[in-house]
C-alpha cells in the first residue's frame, strides 16, 4: 500500500524526465526542421558529429572546463569554508558575501563582467589600458575566450561549493578535531588526516555534480561568447543549441544531447558506486 | 480562515484566466501578433501608431501585440508545431518562412494579395521571395541595404571624399590606421552575425551580384574564385587591422559612438543603424554620411545588398485569418509608412511601390530619406544584390557567421571556408530549404 504514494512523483518523472529523454535519443536516430516530419537516418546524426572538428573542439571544452571546475572552486570552496572554521569570528558575515554571487542571475552576472570587467571600452579593462597597462579582453581571444568564461563561473560558483563544506565540515565531531590536537597534528594534518576523510562524501557528491554540470555549462558560454571567437569557446550544449534552432537540425542536436548524458550517465553510474561501497562499510 | 480566504480567491483567480481565455478565443476578434524586442519607447510608437489607429478603424477586431524579445523565432516554431501560435506570424527572415509553408503552418495569402492589391501596392521583387513553390505565405514587413557609412566632418578635415573604388577605400583606410583611426568602426559583441554583414559586402560589390545568384541557384559552387578573391580581400583587411582591435568587444551601437566621435572613420553597415546615427552623431557636433559600398572593377555602381528583416504570415491554424490579413494590410499602407518612419527609421520600410503619397516627418534626417530613395531606384534598376542572411538556407548561413572568424583568426584557409560552405548549401538546396530568389 505504502507504494501508492510513489505514484505521482513517478508520474511527474515520466511525464517531464522520462518521456522527453526517450523521445530526444529517438530523435537523434532522425533527421528532423523541427517543423516538418521526421526521416529515419540512422547513425548518420553520430556519424556526421564523428567528423565534425567543431564537434570534437566542443567536447575537448568541456573536458577543460571539467577540469578546471573539478580543481579551482573545490579547492578555493574548501580552503575557504577551513578558514571560516578556524577563525569563526564573522564566518556568518563571509558565508553570506561568498553566496551572494550565486544568487544574482546568471545573465546578469554575465553582462556585467563583459561590460563593466572585460570591456575595453566600458569596462576595468578598458581603464587600465587608458593608463597604458597592456590588458586585453580575454572574450576576444580564441586562447582566451574559454578561460574568460570560466573565471565568471568561477566567481559565480565558489562560494556556493564553500558554504556547503563549511556546513559538513560543522558537523565533524569536535572531539576528533580535539584528541588530534591532544596528539600534536598541525593545521595540515588536521586537515588531512581528519577533516577531509571526514568529510569525503559531501567532496565526492560535488565532485560527481561538478561533472554533471560542467557538461551541461551553457548559459555563461552562451551570454558572453556564443561559442566563438571561432568556435574557440563552443561546448556541447551550445553546439546543440545552435544545431537545433539556428541550423534546423534537431537531429543532429539531439545525438549531441545524447552524447551529453552519456557523460552525465558514467559520472551518476559513478556516484551509486561509491555510494554502495560507502553503505557496505 | 485565512486558509479558506486563499483557497477561495486561488479558485477565482483560476475562473478567472480560464474566462478571459474562454472570452477571447470566442469573440473571433482578437488578433494576435507576436513582435520581437522592442524598447518602451519603441513599444509605444507601435501601440500609438499600429493597435490603436487599427482598432479605431476596425471595430469588428481587437489587435493584440506582444512582445517576445529575441528568441521569437524559436518560440514561434514551437507554439506553431503545437498549433497555439499568434495569428500573424513574424518571422525573421523568408528563410524562416520556406519550412513553415512546407509543413502546412501557414495560410496562402495570394487570396488576400488579390482582395487588398498587395501585388500592385508591393514591390515584385519583395513578393516573389514570400512565395513557396508558387504560392504566396509572406510579405516582407521591412526591407535593408548595406553600404557605407562616414564620418562626413572627420572626412572634410583631412581632405578625403567618399571611395567610388575599392582602390580608394583602401587608400583612404591606410591613410586613416597611420593616424591612429580605426578604418572600419565595427563589432559583434552583442550580435555575431554582425560578421554577415561584411561577408555580404564583398560577395556581392567584388565577386558580383550575378555570381552570387547563380550560386544561390546551384548554377556554379561557392568554391568558385570570385567568392575566394572576395573573402581574401576581406581577410586582407582584417589582417591590415581595418576592423579595428576591438571588434570581438565591442557592439554595433558602441561602433556607432566611435564613428561619431572620429576614433573610427567609416562603418560598413546596414541602414538600420540610421536609428544610432541620429542617437550619436547630433550629440558628437558631427555629421554622418552614406554611400554605396564601392565595388570592384567590372562590377559597376555600387551594388545595394538587399535584405529583408522580417516577413508577415498568417498561422494556418488562425480562427481569425480576415482580421490577420486586415492588420498585415494597415502596415502597408502609406499612412503608417509614414507615420512609422518619421519617429523610428530603418526598422519599418515596408516596400511600399508608390511612396509619393507618403508624408515623412521634418525632422527626419535628409540622408536616410535619400539613401531610401536610391535604394528603391536600385532595386527598380536590378542593381541590387543579396543579403547572406535573407537568401541562404540556416545552416549553411549559421556556419557562414563563425567560420568567417576562422578565416580571419588564421584557423583555416579560405578554400576550407568556401569548401565546407558549399558543401552545407548543397544538402540544403536538395532539402528544398534555399529560400525564393527573385529572378534578376
Amino acid at each position: 500500500m505504502h507504494r501508492l504514494y510513489l505514484i505521482p512523483t513517478l508520474a511527474i518523472n515520466v511525464a517531464i524526465i522520462f518521456v522527453p529523454a526517450l523521445l530526444t535519443v529517438a530523435l537523434a536516430f532522425f533527421r528532423w526542421d523541427g517543423i516538418s516530419a521526421p526521416v529515419f537516418v540512422g547513425l548518420a546524426n553520430f556519424s556526421a558529429l564523428w567528423t565534425d572538428r567543431i564537434f570534437w573542439t566542443a567536447l575537448t571544452n568541456n573536458v577543460i572546463w571539467t577540469a578546471i571546475f573539478l580543481t579551482v572552486p573545490i579547492a578555493m570552496g574548501l580552503l575557504a569554508a577551513t578558514m571560516l572554521l578556524v577563525a569563526r569570528r564573522g564566518s556568518t558575515f563571509f558565508q553570506v558575501v561568498y553566496f551572494l554571487p550565486v544568487i544574482i542571475a546568471t545573465a546578469i552576472t554575465a553582462r556585467v563582467w563583459q561590460g563593466m570587467i572585460y570591456s575595453p571600452v566600458t569596462g576595468v579593462n578598458g581603464l587600465l589600458q587608458r593608463f597604458g597597462l597592456p590588458t586585453f579582453d580575454p572574450l576576444a581571444g580564441t586562447s582566451t575566450a574559454l578561460y574568460g568564461i570560466a573565471t565568471v563561473d568561477l566567481w559565480h560558483w565558489w562560494g556556493f561549493l564553500c558554504v556547503i563544506f563549511f556546513a559538513a565540515l560543522r558537523q565533524v565531531p569536535q572531539e576528533q578535531v580535539d584528541a588530534a590536537r591532544l596528539d600534536g597534528a598541525n593545521f595540515w594534518q588536521t586537515m588531512r588526516l581528519v577533516l577531509l576523510p571526514a568529510i569525503r562524501p559531501t567532496i565526492t557528491l560535488m565532485m560527481i555534480m561538478t561533472v554533471i554540470w560542467s557538461f551541461l555549462v551553457f548559459d555563461f558560454v552562451y551570454i558572453l561568447t556564443q561559442g566563438g571567437p571561432a568556435f574557440s569557446s563552443e561546448v556541447l550544449s551550445t553546439l546543440a543549441y545552435r544545431s537545433a534552432f539556428y541550423d534546423l537540425a534537431v537531429g543532429k542536436a539531439a545525438a549531441v544531447a545524447v552524447v551529453i548524458s552519456l557523460f552525465g550517465l558514467a559520472a551518476t553510474a559513478f556516484y551509486i558506486r561509491a555510494q554502495a561501497r560507502e553503505f557496505d562499510r | 480562515m485565512k486558509r479558506r480566504a486563499f483557497l477561495t480567491a486561488t479558485l477565482g483567480l483560476l475562473a478567472g484566466t480560464a474566462l478571459v481565455g474562454l472570452a477571447s478565443a470566442e469573440d473571433g476578434k482578437t488578433v494576435t501578433w507576436w513582435y520581437e524586442s522592442a524598447n518602451p519607447e519603441q513599444q509605444q510608437h507601435i501601440k500609438n501608431l499600429i493597435i490603436d489607429v487599427f482598432n479605431a478603424a476596425h471595430p469588428e477586431f481587437a489587435l493584440n501585440i506582444d512582445y517576445r524579445g529575441s528568441e521569437l523565432d524559436k518560440q514561434l516554431r514551437v507554439a506553431l508545431l503545437s498549433g497555439s501560435g499568434p495569428d500573424v506570424v513574424y518571422t525573421a527572415g523568408p528563410s524562416y518562412v520556406a519550412p513553415m509553408a512546407q509543413a502546412g503552418q501557414l495560410l496562402p495569402l495570394d487570396p488576400y494579395a488579390e482582395e487588398y492589391g498587395w501585388n500592385e501596392r508591393i514591390l515584385p521583387v519583395f513578393l516573389e521571395m514570400g512565395r513557396y513553390d508558387g504560392t504566396l505565405y509572406a510579405l516582407p514587413k521591412t526591407y535593408e541595404t548595406l553600404g557605407l557609412f562616414y564620418n562626413k566632418t572627420l572626412f572634410d578635415e583631412h581632405g578625403w571624399t567618399p571611395p567610388t573604388t575599392i582602390a580608394e577605400l583602401e587608400t583612404i583606410a591606410d591613410a586613416m590606421l597611420e593616424l591612429g583611426i580605426v578604418p572600419f568602426a565595427a563589432g559583434n559583441a552583442n550580435w555575431r552575425p554582425a560578421n554577415e554583414h561584411y561577408v555580404s559586402i564583398v560577395l556581392n560589390s567584388i565577386a558580383g551580384p550575378e555570381n552570387v545568384y547563380k550560386a544561390l541557384k546551384g548554377e556554379i559552387p561557392w568554391t568558385a574564385e570570385p567568392f575566394a578573391a572576395a573573402i581574401n580581400k576581406l581577410n586582407d583587411w582584417w589582417q591590415a587591422g581595418y576592423f579595428g582591435p576591438n571588434y570581438f568587444s565591442l557592439t554595433d551601437e558602441q561602433a556607432v559612438a566611435q564613428l561619431a566621435v572620429g576614433k573610427a572613420g567609416m562603418m560598413p553597415t546596414g541602414t538600420w543603424q540610421f536609428q544610432n546615427v541620429t542617437r550619436y552623431f547630433p550629440e558628437n557636433h558631427s555629421e554622418a554620411g552614406f554611400v554605396g559600398f564601392p565595388s570592384a572593377d567590372g562590377i559597376g555602381d555600387p551594388i545595394y545588398a538587399l535584405g529583408v528583416g522580417s516577413t508577415f504570415s498568417i498561422a494556418a491554424t488562425s480562427e481569425v485569418p480576415n482580421g490577420a490579413a486586415a492588420a498585415i494590410d494597415y502596415v502597408f499602407t502609406p499612412e503608417a509608412y509614414g507615420a512609422l518612419n518619421s519617429v523610428w527609421q530603418g526598422e519599418w520600410n515596408m516596400p511600399l511601390t508608390d511612396l509619393s503619397g507618403v508624408t515623412v516627418s521634418e525632422d527626419v534626417l535628409p540622408l536616410y530619406t535619400e539613401a531610401m530613395d536610391t535604394l528603391a531606384d536600385a532595386v527598380a534598376d536590378n542593381l541590387y544584390g543579396y543579403t547572406t542572411w535573407t537568401f541562404l538556407p540556416p545552416a549553411t548561413n549559421t556556419y557562414l557567421v563563425s567560420g568567417i572568424e576562422e578565416v580571419w583568426l588564421g584557423r583555416i584557409t579560405t578554400e576550407d571556408f568556401l569548401a565546407k560552405l558549399d558543401e552545407m548549401f548543397k544538402q540544403e538546396l536538395a532539402e528544398n530549404k534555399v529560400p525564393a530568389i527573385p529572378a534578376r
